[in-house]
This record gives structure tokens, C-alpha cells and sequence, in this order.
């Protein structure tokens, strides 16, 4: 059978030059960067010339770049650690959310929220890309406040307003914390010009290495740590550091940084080659958040006449053709996602097929799953 | 040959089963019906639990090189099989969710589901055969004598049954085992499950409080009394208890005391010997056949519970319900279970106990 992977925005495989980077820190420079001897300094400056690798791939300065393990807890940090860190003074902190971020955003926020230790509040977001920030901003207060906003959405693709983000808490002297990990590498991202404070993105989105990623801390904003035990990352995340994850990491991300231009455009030309074959062969297809900006790699598809999403995504992968409904951390559960459902309506009626290129997809790729979700739509639609 | 897809418990017997039809050179899917979710976090209501079936059904479906998918059933079990389990014993009744699973949920979702995705056939690890003939399929009891399961199956609508592999009713439990190791399945030797999926800490009753909430008749005291009305004990709710049962009685007997009877709408628990427990005609409703039906006069056999032989019985009335005669008086005949109707080995169908 001919397959056609189009879930890149799950994970996409590392890239070869990546492996080849790590490759020496996995076996003959094992160094632990904390120990003083040579091996210990090899390591050391590995880990600080991966640092500043990264920090200048997105216009960060390295003190900015603390290294963790993987995106979930660099969103966890940010939110926990950046909300903790705003109620020193004994206020309670506001966090607000867009109502489309991912559950490694939405869940810390209301765990926090559950437990008193901060008070949340859901921005509205329209399926053009519109934030309801005004709704906001008059039940701040004056209160210290931090807001997560995600650059691109992960399950539509669809590309937040994030300059609009950062003058509006200018305004409200809100600490501003953006989840990138669908959107470095995907679109131009310069911490030099946008000014948010806090910022997220992971390994394994980019052609990196998985369980590896970065939390930007702007210098001056404080966050408080979520485990201890070593003064490793700025005692933000403690424990003997992953080198050869960092080195990959910062590798990935500037290799992605610098093919952007070509890549990007690339991917969004086989995005739209998929798009407008779906939309030929598939009467009342709705092209979710098709009218907002979007990240080049992400097509998400509103499927007219389907019952059983998870059904759809099922024969899918019978013909070869792998695919996700809303994001791919949800297995078994057959419920609409938390975004389609803020962006839709509860109610609505569309079953959600996410399909997704990397920087290795083929047109032949494309044109194969284009076929297939067209084919198993004739026949699973309901009459 | 065909797609077919098999529905794994992530148990030893669905394991083997789909192993069959690798080797018999179908093209095989493997599914797990996530029936309902273990996880006490209403939080996480959204994501998968962890189902430790799931994950087993995962890696015996990747030894044997097939894919496997997780069929989220939760709403329908839910509607059909625990709505329907906490309501039965909420009127006295001592109901049977497997028959109630197999019967409503379980193969019509998988047929259903199974058919849009080019599955023309659907297998389980049940322990029964099916032998298909000109006219009709017949279903049979599996060749393991302790670990036939057509007591189960009575309530497939029949026109199912032509579409149904059961690859493991051919075999021994001990066969199925030896298969699974083997074949180095990571299933081999797991324990069996005896507990209701749904109710893992084998106690119903606190699945009755969660459900029925703090307040409910069958979960108030009452009285234990002899079929005479002589007032005997008292108990804690009467939804803890079922016919045969000899736990949770008291003592103060002079000889061993079993319930006879459950009257939800005094919320008396009747209790006799066990001579008492014994009767010769038996009620059936909400009946299922898989043939033809037997006819007035007509000898059969008929199997009252999972682990009882069945008995000889003639059939006095049948229509909407069915009423047998005994050859030998049965003790413990208990409202809401199965009684599902033999003619040799081949289920002729069943019904619910009135």
C-alpha cells in the first residue's frame, strides 16, 4: 500500500543533519555540564553554544533561553511559574487565555484557577482570527495579569494577532506568554521586534529532537520554578541537562529559521494544492478558519454529512493515508475538540479532519491524500 | 479474502483470535470499544484513561503486524448497559450486563462501523461457534466445556449471525493460552477477568450509590422476613442483595437462610431454606430467537445462569413470553437473568427471567 503521512503538525521526523549534530553528545561527549573537568566544559559549552544558537535564531539574547523537556512544560511553567511569580506581593494574578489554546495552556490555567491561586478568563476568538480583547480588559483592574495567546493555532492552523496581543497589555501591564510550537519555523518570529515576554516552542514540530524544548523568559520577567533540585536553567528547570537534546533542538530550530522562506512557501503551495482539490471534490466542504491568516503547513477541514469523525480518520488510515481530527492528544475520544467547539459552536455539525504537510511532503503525497479523503467521504457521508 | 475486523478486550482470547485470522490470511483490524472511563477526574473526562485493555489490545495488534483503533463507546454503553444495569437492580432485579452489551451495543456498533470501513465481517474472542449453513447460521456452544459463553450471545438479532467469527469457540482455553505464548503475545498469560468491565472494585453497590445518589428506595433499610411474613432481620438496601443469595443475612438461623424474593415496593427482602429456593416453571420476557422458536409442547434444554448446566424443560406458552416447565425443580430461578434456550448445543435464543 502507498502511504501518505499528512500529520506533521503531530510530529515530523527529525532531519538527518539534526541526528548528525546530537550524534557526539549521545556517546563520545558525554560530559555532565555542571562537573568542572575538561569533559564537563566540553559539555558546558556545547549546551551555551546551543543556547546562543537558538536565542539568535529568534532574535532572543541566550540568557533569554532556558531549555526544558518538551512544549507541555515549557506552557506549564509559563503559566504556573508566570502566574505564581506575579502574586509575590500577595494580589491575586489574572490569567487569560484565548479560548483555542492548547491543553498544556488551558489546563495549568484552570488548575490554578480550581485552586484559588489565580483567576482565569477565556478570550473569544472568531473563526477570521479575531480577539475579543476588549472584552477583557475592563475587568483587569489594575490586577497583575498574564495573558497566553498562541502564535498558530494547532488544530486549524489559524494565525493569532499577537502584535495587536503585545500593545494591548502594554496598556495593562500584562505579562504576554505565546505558545509558537506550530509556528517557529513556520512564520517569521523576531522576539527583537514582537515583544512578548514569555515565549514557548518545542523540538519535535521543527525536525528536532523530541521531549526538547525552550521557554523564552524575556530578561526582567519573572518566573517561579515547578521542581528543584539543582540550579540548572537558572534554577528554572533544574536537573543534569539534556545536551544533546539542546544541541538538537537549537540545531532544528535554526535550520528551520534559516530554510523559512523556501519551506514556507513550499508547504503553503502544497497546502493549497490540497486545499483546492478538497474543495473541487467535496461539495460543502468548509475550510476551517479559511478566511483567517494562517501557518503554511496546517489544513483543517470541516467534513460535511460525517456522523463519526474518528470513524473518517479510521478508513483514512485503512488507505494509507494517516491524518487527525482536532489535535492528536485526545486518543479515543470521539467528542469535538475544545477549538472547534469555540470556534463553531458546540452544536456544529462538521466533523474535523486535520491534514498537515512537512518539509519532506510530495506533491504526489499530497495529490494521493487529497484522492483518499475524497473517496472515503463518497462513501462514508450519510445520505 | 476479506477485511475483517476484531474487536480486542486486550485479553488472551481476542488476542488469539485475531492471530487466527492473521494466519487464516485475512486482512484484519483490531478495534477496543472504550466503554466507559476509569478515571475519577472529571477534568480529564475529555482524554483517553489509560485503559490498561487499550494499551494491551495495542501491542498484541502490533506483534501480529495489524492495525488497532480505539471505538469510543462510552455514551451508548452508558444509555444501553449501565443505565439499564443500575435500573434493574434499583427494581429488585439482578441484572446481566454482558447479555444487556452484547445484545444492544457491542455488534451492532462494531457491524455498523465495521461496514464503513470495508469490514464485511466481525470477530470476538467469545467462546462459541458459529456453523454456517444453506438456510441459517447456527450459533454453538464453544468446544470448552468451562468456558462456553453462548449464555452471553442469546440476544444477536439473527440476521448478524452469518457475519460473525467467533476463531477461538474451535479450542480450549489451555489452546488459546499456548497459542498466545507462543506467538510471544503480550497477553499470554494474563488473568482472566471476572469483574463487570464497568464496576473494577467488584462491588456494585457503591456504581448503585454513585448512580441512584445518597437517597433511593433500594438503597434504604428494610426488613428481612419469611415468605409466612414472620419479620426476621433488616437490611441495608435491598439493591445489595439477590436470589440464592446466603451473605449479608444475619445469623440466629436454625439452618442456612438464601433469598427467595426481592420486593422493591415494600423493600422486603424475603429469605427461606434452601428447599424453598426450588421451583419447576420458569417466565421469560424480552425474548430473542436466532431460529425459528420452539413451539407449545416442544422438549428443550434451557440454561437459567452463566455457570449452571442446562436442564431439560418443555415449553408450555410462547409468544411474547415464554413459559417452560422443569424436568427438575431449579433452585435460585433470579429475575433479570438470562435464560437462554438449547436445542443440543445450538442456542435456539433466550430471554430476560421475569
Amino acid at each position: 500500500m502507498s502511504t501518505a503521512y499528512l500529520d506533521h503538525a503531530a510530529t515530523t521526523p527529525l532531519r538527518a543533519d539534526v541526528v548528525a549534530a546530537m550524534q557526539p553528545y549521545l556517546t563520545a561527549r558525554f560530559g555532565n555540564p555542571s562537573s568542572a573537568h575538561r569533559w564537563g566544559q566540553d559539555a558546558s559549552a556545547a549546551l551555551e553554544n546551543a543556547r546562543a544558537r537558538l536565542a539568535s535564531a529568534i532574535g532572543a539574547r541566550p540568557s533569554e533561553v532556558r531549555f526544558v523537556r518538551g512544549g507541555t512544560e515549557s506552557d506549564n511553567l509559563a503559566i504556573i511559574g508566570g502566574a505564581r511569580a506575579l502574586a509575590r506581593d500577595g494580589a491575586t494574578p489574572v490569567t487569560l487565555t484565548s479560548a483555542i489554546e492548547h491543553s498544556a495552556v488551558l489546563e495549568p490555567a484552570e488548575w490554578l484557577a480550581a485552586r484559588g491561586e489565580a483567576e482565569l478568563r477565556v478570550i473569544p476568538v472568531t473563526p477570521d482570527g479575531t480577539l475579543d480583547l476588549d472584552r477583557v480588559s475592563s475587568e483587569l483592574d489594575a490586577r497583575p495579569s498574564l495573558v497566553s495567546v498562541m502564535w498558530a493555532n494547532n488544530e486549524t492552523g489559524m494565525l493569532l494577532p499577537i502584535d495587536r496581543v503585545v500593545s494591548w497589555a502594554r496598556t495593562t501591564r500584562t505579562v504576554v506568554h505565546t505558545d509558537a510550537s506550530q509556528a517557529l519555523g513556520k512564520v517569521p518570529i523576531d522576539l527583537g521586534t514582537v515583544e512578548v515576554d514569555l515565549l514557548t516552542a518545542t523540538g519535535h514540530k521543527l525536525g528536532g529532537p523530541r521531549g526538547c524544548g525552550v521557554l523564552f523568559v524575556r530578561d526582567g520577567i519573572e518566573v517561579e520554578p515547578l521542581i528543584f533540585g539543582g540550579g540548572q536553567e537558572r534554577s528554572l528547570r533544574p536537573g543534569t541537562e539534556d545536551v544533546a537534546g539542546a544541541v538538537g533542538l537549537a540545531e532544528a530550530i535554526h535550520l528551520a529559521v534559516r530554510d523559512l522562506d523556501a519551506s514556507g512557501a513550499r508547504m503553503a503551495a502544497l497546502r493549497d494544492r490540497l486545499e483546492a482539490r478538497l474543495i473541487d471534490s467535496i461539495p460543502g466542504l468548509r475550510v476551517n478558519c479559511g478566511d483567517a491568516p494562517r501557518a503554511p503547513h496546517v489544513l483543517s477541514l470541516g467534513l460535511p454529512a460525517i456522523r463519526n469523525g474518528a470513524d473518517f480518520l479510521t478508513a483514512l488510515d485503512l488507505e494509507g493515508v494517516a491524518a487527525s481530527g482536532g489535535s492528536a492528544c485526545h486518543t479515543g475520544a470521539a467528542a469535538a475538540s475544545h477549538v472547534i467547539s469555540a470556534l463553531y459552536g458546540s452544536d456544529d455539525s462538521y466533523a474535523t479532519v486535520r491534514l498537515s504537510v512537512g518539509r519532506d511532503t510530495s506533491e504526489d503525497e499530497v495529490d494521493r491524500g487529497a484522492a483518499a479523503v475524497a473517496e472515503v467521504w463518497g462513501r462514508m457521508k450519510s445520505a | 479474502m476479506s477485511r475483517v475486523l476484531v474487536a480486542m478486550s486486550g485479553g488472551v482470547d481476542s488476542s488469539v483470535a485475531a492471530a487466527l485470522l492473521v494466519d487464516a490470511g485475512h486482512e484484519v483490524v483490531g478495534v477496543t470499544m472504550k466503554t466507559f472511563c476509569y478515571s475519577d477526574i472529571p477534568a480529564h473526562g475529555k482524554t483517553c484513561c489509560g485503559l490498561d485493555g487499550i494499551m494491551d489490545a495495542k501491542r498484541v495488534a502490533s506483534t501480529l503486524g495489524i492495525s488497532h483503533y480505539v471505538f469510543d463507546v462510552e455514551e451508548d454503553f452508558t444509555r444501553d448497559v449501565i443505565d439499564d444495569f443500575v435500573s434493574e437492580y434499583a427494581r429488585g432485579r439482578t441484572p446481566n450486563p454482558c447479555v444487556r452489551c452484547n445484545s444492544n451495543t457491542k455488534f451492532r456498533d462494531l457491524l455498523v462501523r465495521g461496514e464503513a470501513l470495508g469490514c464485511d465481517r466481525i470477530a470476538t474472542g467469545h467462546y462459541v461457534r458459529v456453523e454456517h449453513g444453506p438456510e441459517e447460521t447456527a450459533l454453538r456452544r464453544g468446544h470448552d466445556d468451562g468456558k462456553d459463553q453462548s449464555y452471553f450471545l442469546w440476544g444477536l438479532p439473527p440476521e448478524m449471525l452469518r457475519r460473525l467469527l467467533f476463531p477461538v469457540g474451535e479450542l480450549t482455553k489451555t489452546e488459546v493460552r499456548e497459542r498466545a505464548r507462543a506467538l510471544e503475545l503480550a497477553t499470554a498469560d494474563k488473568p482472566e477477568s471476572q469483574e463487570i468491565c464497568f464496576v473494577p472494585t467488584g462491588d456494585y453497590r457503591d456504581l448503585l450509590r454513585k448512580r441512584l445518589g445518597p437517597v433511593h428506595p433500594a438503597l434504604e433499610p428494610g426488613v428481612i422476613v419469611r415468605s409466612d411474613g414472620e419479620v426476621v432481620g433488616e437490611h441495608a438496601g435491598f439493591a445489595g442483595f439477590t436470589v440464592g443469595q446466603r451473605r449479608g443475612l444475619g445469623g440466629g438461623f436454625s439452618e442456612p437462610m438464601f433469598v427467595l424474593e426481592v420486593r422493591p415496593d415494600t423493600k422486603e427482602v424475603v429469605v427461606g431454606t434452601r428447599d424453598e429456593l426450588f421451583a419447576a416453571e420458569v417466565t421469560v420476557r424480552e425474548l430473542n430467537w436466532l431460529t425459528t422458536p420452539p413451539s407449545t409442547g416442544d422438549d428443550v434444554r434451557v440454561q437459567l445462569r452463566y455457570r449452571a448446566p442446562a436442564v431439560s424443560a418443555t415449553v408450555v406458552d410462547v409468544g411474547t413470553e415464554l413459559t417452560l416447565t422443569l424436568g427438575d425443580a431449579q433452585p435460585a430461578i433470579t429475575p433479570g437473568q438470562s435464560a437462554v434456550v438449547f436445542d443440543g448445543d445450538r442456542v435456539l435464543g433466550g430471554g430476560r427471567i421475569a
